[in-house]
């Protein structure tokens, strides 16, 4: 039944969100926007963490820099924003070469560690205020936004619009890289490292391929969550957000619906249950354990074997 | 007249204070059906695992068609047209047949990493074409009923034919099969011995650790027969059979179960 | 020469700290190869069970056998906390995928943080004097009584636990298990008994930290446990992960390394420097300085 529906899901979701606007008010728009930006985010950390396998707890480093790299170049160099984002995408991606460079061939813990240590390392670069650039624990305020035609007197709708195409592209490219040498590489690697590199993978080129697609992807997330707030500090991008990332990627179970779902529930929610504020981790603490008990693949676990229909004989329990 | 393909010189793989292979020699020839034998623990995967670029060997010199090979990393050695299969098979549980074997299609599709990211035409005939050759492959090891299941859930003696034929697909050159019968029953065993035949047509050369003597005394054409690391014989299955040495490495020792 | 000595005696004290804390992360790896994020917000509930003890039983005062009381009912406390913890977030999740157990890990650290939060609120609190405030000059470097204890005492429990580990059969049986879960099982082990045994001894010995966190730093925070647990953890991995030496030897390392940045270079970049210091390490030997290196089975 879900099988049948797929080919038409995904459309029928985008109408949905394109509609939004026209039910939401101002708040509840920003916060549909936010839901995306996240959605992009965590779906970036899928591509490392859920096709890689690797324990990426470090994915807030990359929406970060593509952030600041939107925002200093905007506010200091006086580029508009729309013009930043192909930097916002290449920086981060050319830092997640550099930085999984010498720690890819790490054990899934101790990478995870050292992913963690580059994250608290760039909020400690941001607050320190290096070469000053950052603007320091205050970060960087009153930047341009994106204007798409016909928006420019509502800069909400703008970046409810621009949020929504940056995640159409996300997951078109995340559909491509199913269908392709590179992506299938990335879940032998997953699967058994040692069988990838027998059959001829150089899982270390595509592991670092992974980070910087999804660096890459997280970076345009950060141009867009530049643009929404006009503004960005450090906080935004602390270490807790990429255990969040990662924790909804798993509990997911880093399908895409999965994911729509998880970031729903971490971000979503919380605003529209606002009273319980202080309440929420230690909820969202017991949700994540149970879940983890009682669906230990996650909610949504991800399935495999998408292959040519061609290649289905009779006589097949196909499925 | 065979040119020598698959070369080692006096290999030497220590494990701290073990010795796992010593001084290791032997030549496979083009086309041929190579055996390893030995008792348990003789070394025999070690020397896989030295040539494969899994545990690269301290000394000695593994060449491949007048190369060098012993210091590269498992792809380089796959991308020259070597390819094993595991005495534990490790498949990609999760995935389905067909992309198990997919997977040997990696080094021959044409693709680079960015049609991961934006497909062309190029890329979607080359991803077309290589599905073919999976269907072939499907057909050629009799795994076409089970494509879209996954390997996890399926027999050890089909997840051994996987195995193969991801190698497979790999066009190698020579292959290298670690103990193929181990865990397969009688009539899954002659299956196997028919698809090494059918493999050898193919031009493609074939070395093999295995347990059962029937099998090997069968298929292969020269054997190595090694003990603790150290080639004690070496032969036809003839010769071998026959070989005081042999003899003794398998029946003199106390903790033998395979005879 | 003055500030070396100092930072000496200072590195030596945070070092110990994170020794304690460390082997509660490093015996958990050891075992189930699973980091144990809630150890840390543990440690951090210690500070302020030991606090709340105090406070309610004892009010005020200083005396030796307050300062003991208050460390035993904390560690005691805490390790049931613990041992309820591997109950309900960890045996569920044994034979899970190994990510499944590290999002149960990382929930059950948020609800043991916000839990704190809850119960004592989100502002800083002032951890009481249990020892009396008592320093000695020695020729510029001043040390505190404080110090003193936490070095000896850390010292002593260290020995303690290295004893237990080495000499007893217990100890054996949790080396056995944190070699070879499978093998020790089949050897009549009873793994679930070891692994409650490693939860209690590895929190108790947090408790002790994260109390000695309290009396040295003063200031305790609900979400101090991270910052010290990924300390003590980057430690357990400098020394070699599961391994219990290493455990100790790189605690009193990252404390030392700790100590002289902020004293010779900056406290700013504290953070940076311990992070480059892990992945030095771990470029140059990946398992940690006394962790041995395994050659994959294949």
């Amino acid at each position: 039944m879900i099988k049948k529906l797929q080919p038409i899901a995904y459309p029928l979701f985008f109408l949905a969100m394109m509609s939004m606007p026209a039910f939401l008010d101002p708040r509840w728009l920003a916060v549909a926007t936010t839901f995306i930006i996240f959605t992009i985010v965590a779906l970036s950390t899928d591509i490392v963490l859920g096709k890689g396998g690797m324990f990426n707890m470090g994915q807030a480093l990359f929406f970060g820099l593509g952030a600041y790299t939107s925002a200093i170049l905007n506010a200091k160099f006086g580029w508009p924003l729309l013009a930043t984002l192909p930097a916002a995408i290449l920086i981060p991606a050319l830092f997640g070469v550099l930085l999984a460079g010498p720690i890819v061939h790490l054990r899934g813990d101790y990478l995870l560690v050292t992913l963690i240590g580059f994250n608290i390392v760039f909020i400690q670069v941001l607050q320190n205020n290096l070469g000053g650039l950052t603007g320091g624990p205050n970060g960087i305020f009153g930047l341009d936004v994106i204007s798409l035609p016909g928006m420019t007197d509502s800069p909400q709708l703008g970046a409810f619009y621009t949020a929504l195409i940056a995640l159409l592209i996300t997951l078109l490219v995340m559909f491509n890289l199913d269908k392709s040498k590179a992506g299938r590489a990335l879940h032998y690697l997953r699967e058994d490292e040692l069988a990838a590199s027998s059959i001829g993978i150089n899982t270390r080129v595509y592991k670092i391929f992974a980070f910087a697609l999804g660096a890459g992807i997280a970076g345009m997330a950060g141009t867009i969550y530049a643009n929404q707030y006009s503004a960005v500090s450090p906080e935004a991008f602390d270490f807790v957000q990429s255990v969040l990332f990662f924790s909804i990627v798993i509990v997911g179970g880093s399908s895409v619906p999965g994911i729509f779902l998880g970031v729903f529930v971490m971000f979503v929610l919380p605003e529209i249950f606002r009273e319980f504020a202080t309440w929420r981790y230690f909820i969202f603490g017991f949700a994540m354990i149970f879940t983890m008990i009682l669906r230990p693949r996650g909610i949504w676990p991800a399935t495999f074997g998408k292959i040519p229909r061609r290649l289905i004989k009779e006589g097949n329990n196909g499925n | 007249m065979a040119t020598k393909e698959l070369i080692l010189t006096n290999v030497t793989k220590r494990f701290g204070g073990l010795v796992a292979v010593d001084d290791l020699s032997f030549n496979v020839q083009e086309g041929q059906i190579y055996g390893i034998i030995g008792p348990n623990g003789a070394g025999k995967t070690t020397v896989f695992n030295c040539i494969t670029g899994i545990h690269p060997c301290e000394k000695g010199s593994i060449k491949w068609l007048g190369e060098e090979i012993r210091l590269l990393s498992p792809h380089q050695v796959a991308a020259r047209g070597i390819v094993r299969t595991f005495q534990t098979i490790r498949l990609f549980g999760q995935m389905s047949v067909a992309e198990n074997i997919m997977s040997g299609r990696h080094i021959k599709s044409s693709q680079g990493w960015w049609h991961g990211i934006c497909p062309t035409p190029f890329s979607r005939a080359d991803e077309h074409k290589n599905w073919d050759k999976v269907g072939e492959l499907l057909d050629f090891f009799n795994l076409s009923e089970f494509a879209v299941n996954p390997v996890g859930s399926l027999s050890y003696g089909i997840q051994r034919r996987v195995e193969m034929a991801r190698a497979m697909a790999t066009e190698p050159s020579l292959m290298i099969l670690d103990e193929p019968a181990a865990g397969l029953n009688d009539n899954e065993t002659l299956g196997l011995i028919e698809t090494i035949y059918k493999i050898r047509e193919k031009g493609i050369t074939i070395l093999l650790i295995e347990h059962d003597m029937d099998l090997v005394m069968e298929v292969t054409e020269y054997l190595t027969v090694i003990n603790f690391g150290k080639k004690i014989a070496e032969g036809t299955p003839g010769e071998i059979q026959a070989h005081p040495a042999v003899i003794e490495a398998y029946l003199g020792s106390d903790d033998d179960d395979d005879f | 020469m003055d500030i070396f000595l100092q930072q000496l005696a200072n590195g030596l004290t945070i070092g110990s700290m994170f020794a304690l804390i460390a082997l509660g992360y490093t015996m958990v790896y050891g075992v189930m190869k699973l980091i144990n994020f809630a150890h840390g917000d543990l440690v951090a509930a210690s500070a302020f069970v030991g606090l709340f003890i105090f406070t309610n039983l004892f009010g005020s005062g200083t005396s030796i056998f307050i300062a003991i009381a208050v460390f035993l009912l904390t560690a005691v406390v805490i390790a049931i906390c613990g041992v309820f913890l591997e109950r309900v977030a960890y045996r569920p999740l044994r034979t899970a995928p190994r990510l499944s157990a590290v999002v149960s890990a990382l929930g059950a650290s948020m609800v043991i943080q916000n839990g704190i939060m809850l119960l004592w609120g989100p502002q800083l609190k002032i951890f009481p004097d249990l020892i009396p405030q008592v320093y000695w000059d020695l020729g510029g470097v001043v040390i505190s009584l404080i110090q003193v204890l936490i070095m000896a005492f850390s010292l002593i429990l260290m020995i303690a636990l290295y004893i237990f580990i080495e000499k007893t059969k217990m100890g054996t049986a949790i080396r056995a298990s944190s070699i070879d879960q499978d093998a020790a099982r089949l050897m009549g082990i009873n793994v679930n008994n070891i692994i409650v045994t490693i939860f209690v001894i590895g929190t108790s010995l947090g408790a002790v930290g994260g109390l000695f966190i309290g009396l040295y730093y003063k200031g305790i925070t609900f979400n101090m446990g991270w910052q010290y647990g990924l300390n003590a953890f980057i430690a357990a991995i400098i020394g070699g992960i599961g391994n219990i030496p290493g455990a100790m030897l790189g605690g009193m390392l990252l404390g030392l390394f700790n100590a002289f940045i902020a004293g010779y270079v900056s406290s700013t970049w504290a953070d940076a420097f311990t992070f480059t210091l892990l992945i030095v390490i771990l470029i140059f030997r990946p398992t940690g300085i006394l962790g041995e290196r395994v050659a994959e089975k294949v």
